[in-house]
């Protein structure tokens, strides 16, 4: 083992550990900054769906609340007038569809059947008990209630409340149901969110006997979900698999899609009885915050090098410059000396640290001697 | 379709005689005045109302702002001002926009310029326009060349403009659709120029935006709307065989904006982007090669002196020579580069960055012939010994950290 080479290596190589691990521990703690900020975009998207789904139910259990309230409405239903209530409230669900998204608006009398379709006067009749929760809950506690459900003429975020006659008596139910397609593309338009609504394809095909059977192709098929309605198709292809859709909680994750990394969070849509059936997703454009990542990382690993690079040209310009080259001489002036006759002086003795400036003048002290003796 | 001309001349005539009668009867203070003004007035709309209108009189789209009226019945269809904002679906009136990228002959990342070629979709209800299915064995009314000019001076259409075409479309051609349900379709082809802002903050792996801004300029956002739902997206897209020389088509990209107009209002706004990402390897021979063989300069200067006990063997003033040389040929393809991408000329990007990294290369070299091979400043205050070690030290730690640095400007760049 030379000194020469293994101090200054040992001092390198703590030094560039130093530095490594300097910059890893910065390099981690952007990371975790960068992913507070996405967590704080993911969060963010959650509560923008969530929001927009509570106020698309608020807004049409309001609607349907107000309908209920009628006298007209309460006494032509507990007349069990179709034709009137047709006549009376097609007009207002025209309006309605037309200007603010209302997709479906159904009375329904007991037990829970079908009593009318504004959306679809011609079909009525049919037994709600079993895929409609939430209008059998609503005619149980007489309450009203709102949420998700999937109705004859596709999903809906509906709000249904109880109707009584003029005496107060419990005589079914009416309810307001809000398209997803309205409701993702105003997010759309407010936000800048690419959004889509995934319904089971099962449930879609037992209860959604009204939806256009076009939805069903390969296309919009993901696992044993339908793309029902998305603002970009070809964004959500590459971002949403049917893996990621196995899931019945709040899910978020990052993926690349067409040369863009989006964050993507999905939102479980329950049916009355609480099963999963759907599954809203929003994206963002999250490229900012990865690109932010990447230049970080280079930029810290250019300061390391340079720390290294230039803690290392001190040590070895002190190490060697200062103690080992001029030892390295003196000691080959010893060696000359003792061999030769001829020996040379030490170059430059005052530039030499004060521990060798002692050897020096002892080497021109003996080379002196030496001198006189050969004189 | 002369009828609602007429009524609506008639009307104009009807407002002008009543106009100047209010004005006479001022003046006088004669009521007798009043029965004769009725007659007048009566005899005028009567002729109006009975001439066909010349085309030249009839009032143009967007000359002037269209009123707000509330819409009729039915039966007073024929009555209606058909150009004023259409109020049946509620305000605003959404506008559905799409743009279909057919041609581009031409992007000027210099100039931040674009030409090409556009399909414009405007699509919106106007429930007064409604008519039987039956009469159109097409399933809708389509109007092109003159009777489309003719027929958009009759209905409402959103004045829509193209806020960032440079001069007047080198070619425009329309076409419009009715159909029963009061659906409207303007297609609109333009050919022209359009700036665009260019960012070269990562040059030469940029991606830009080829944006055509569409704004509307005479409704405010609570009248009409811009927007955009799925069939739109589905429709704004590149041609499949639109190739760009130097970079390759990407995504289309929708943002909406609102404008600022008059007493707080605002203009509703839309940004069609088609992103469009540069080829870097063709910039690689022309920029990146020079660029990091002239980097290459101070550092021979560097290598090719040598040190025996601290003394220097070769004359600094050659060597001072070489980084003198070095500066001119950095300064000369500086003067290249910026000619030819004036887009990276100014501003922050990988070029100008390692343009700044083979100054201060350079400069690093010039202290280096001049503070060690010629003055020789460490010897002078630390010894032989340490000046050795500094040279040994410098050779491989410039270069080192210089290639570092070049690597890291372009990585950064890349990401």
């Amino acid at each position: 083992m030379t000194f020469r080479r293994s101090a200054p290596l040992v001092l390198i190589s703590a030094i560039a550990l130093v530095v490594a691990a300097a910059s890893i521990i910065s390099s981690l703690l952007f990371t975790r900054m960068i992913s507070s900020v996405e967590a704080k975009q993911f969060s963010l998207m959650h509560s923008i769906v969530a929001f927009n789904l509570r106020g698309a139910e608020d807004r049409a259990q309001a609607r349907a609340a107000m309908i209920a309230d009628l006298p007209r409405a309460r006494a032509l239903f507990a007349a069990r007038d179709r034709a009137g209530l047709l006549a009376e409230y097609s007009k207002m669900f025209a309006d309605q569809k037309d200007k603010y998204g209302v997709d479906q608006a159904q009375f329904h009398s007991l037990p829970p059947t079908s009593f009318l379709r504004l959306n679809d006067p011609e079909n009525f009749g049919d037994d709600l008990s079993k895929f409609r929760p939430i209008v059998v809950a609503v005619n149980r506690d007489q309450t009203p209630r709102k949420g998700f459900a999937i109705a004859r003429s596709g999903p809906a975020i509906v709000g249904v409340v109880p109707m009584f006659d003029p005496q107060e008596k419990h005589i079914g139910s009416f309810e307001f149901g809000i398209a997803f397609d309205d409701l993702l593309d105003n997010l759309k338009n407010a936000y800048n969110l690419e959004m889509a609504v995934f319904i089971d394809e099962k449930s879609l095909h037992e209860f959604a006997k009204g939806v256009d059977p076009a939805i069903y192709s390969d296309q919009n098929r993901v696992g044993k979900f339908i793309r029902f309605h998305s603002t970009s198709s070809a964004v959500f292809q590459s971002l949403v698999s049917d893996k990621d859709l196995n899931t019945t909680e709040n899910t978020q994750y990052v993926r690349e899609a067409l040369g863009v990394t989006y964050g993507i969070v999905l939102v479980p849509l329950r049916n009355g009885a609480g099963d999963v059936v759907g599954m809203v997703a929003a994206t963002s454009d999250f490229s900012a915050s990865r690109s932010s990542r990447t230049r970080a990382f280079v930029w810290q690993a250019l300061i390391a090098l340079f720390s290294i690079v230039l803690l290392a040209g001190v040590t070895l310009i002190i190490i060697r410059g200062i103690l080992l080259r001029p030892l390295e001489v003196i000691t080959s002036r010893f060696a000359t000396l003792s061999t030769e006759n001829e020996s040379a002086e030490i170059p430059e003795p005052d530039m030499l640290c004060d521990e060798l400036k002692g050897l020096a003048r002892q080497y021109e002290n003996l080379r002196s001697a030496r001198k006189r003796e050969a004189e | 379709m002369s009828l609602p001309l007429n009524v609506r001349q008639a009307s104009a005539c009807r407002n002008l005689v009543v106009d100047k009668l209010k004005f006479v009867e001022h003046q006088t203070g004669a009521l007798s005045l009043g029965a004769f003004a009725l007659l007048l007035l009566l005899f005028a709309a009567q002729t109006a109302a009975a001439q066909s209108p010349p085309a030249a009189t009839a009032l143009p789209a967007g000359s002037e702002r269209a009123g707000v009226q509330p819409e009729g019945r039915a039966s007073q269809a024929s009555t209606q001002d058909l150009t004023s904002l259409p109020l049946g679906k509620g305000l605003p009136v959404m506008v559905r926009v799409g743009l279909y990228f057919q041609r581009i002959t031409a992007f000027d990342d210099n100039q931040g310029t674009f030409t090409g070629t556009f399909d414009m979709r405007l699509r919106w209800e106007d429930p007064r326009l409604r008519y039987p299915a039956e009469t159109t064995p097409r399933g809708f009314q389509e109007f092109r060349g003159p009777n489309a000019e003719q027929k958009l001076k009759e209905v409402w259409i959103p004045q829509v403009a193209f806020t960032n075409l440079k001069e007047s479309p080198a070619n425009q051609t329309t076409s419009l659709r009715i159909f029963p349900d009061g659906w409207v379709e303007l297609m609109e082809r333009t050919t022209g120029q359009f700036s665009v802002p260019i960012n070269a903050g990562s040059f030469p792996f940029d991606k830009q935006s080829l944006d055509v801004e569409i704004t509307v300029r005479r409704e405010t956002t609570g009248e009409a709307s811009l927007v955009v739902l799925q069939e739109d997206i589905d429709f704004s897209r590149p041609a499949q065989d639109l190739s760009i020389d130097g970079w390759t088509p990407g995504l289309v990209n929708i943002k909406r904006f609102t404008q600022p107009g008059w007493y707080g209002e605002f203009q509703s706004g839309l940004v069609v982007g088609l992103n469009v990402a540069r080829k870097p390897v063709y910039v690689v021979a022309t920029v990146f090669i020079p660029l990091l063989a002239s980097l290459l300069i101070p550092l021979l200067a560097i290598w090719m002196n040598s040190t025996e006990e601290g003394e220097f063997k070769t004359d600094a003033f050659e060597l001072a020579n070489i980084i003198v040389g070095g500066l001119f040929a950095v300064i000369a393809l500086n003067f290249t580069i910026n000619a030819a991408y004036r887009s990276v000329a100014t501003g922050d990007n990988t070029v100008t960055r390692l343009f700044g990294l083979n100054y201060v290369t350079l400069g690093v070299g010039l202290a280096v012939v001049v503070l060690l091979y010629r003055y020789n400043v460490p010897m002078r205050f630390c010894g032989r010994y340490v000046q050795e070690q500094m040279f040994s030290y410098l050779s491989w730690a410039v270069p080192l950290l210089a290639v570092g640095t070049a690597l890291a400007f372009i990585l950064v760049g890349a990401s």
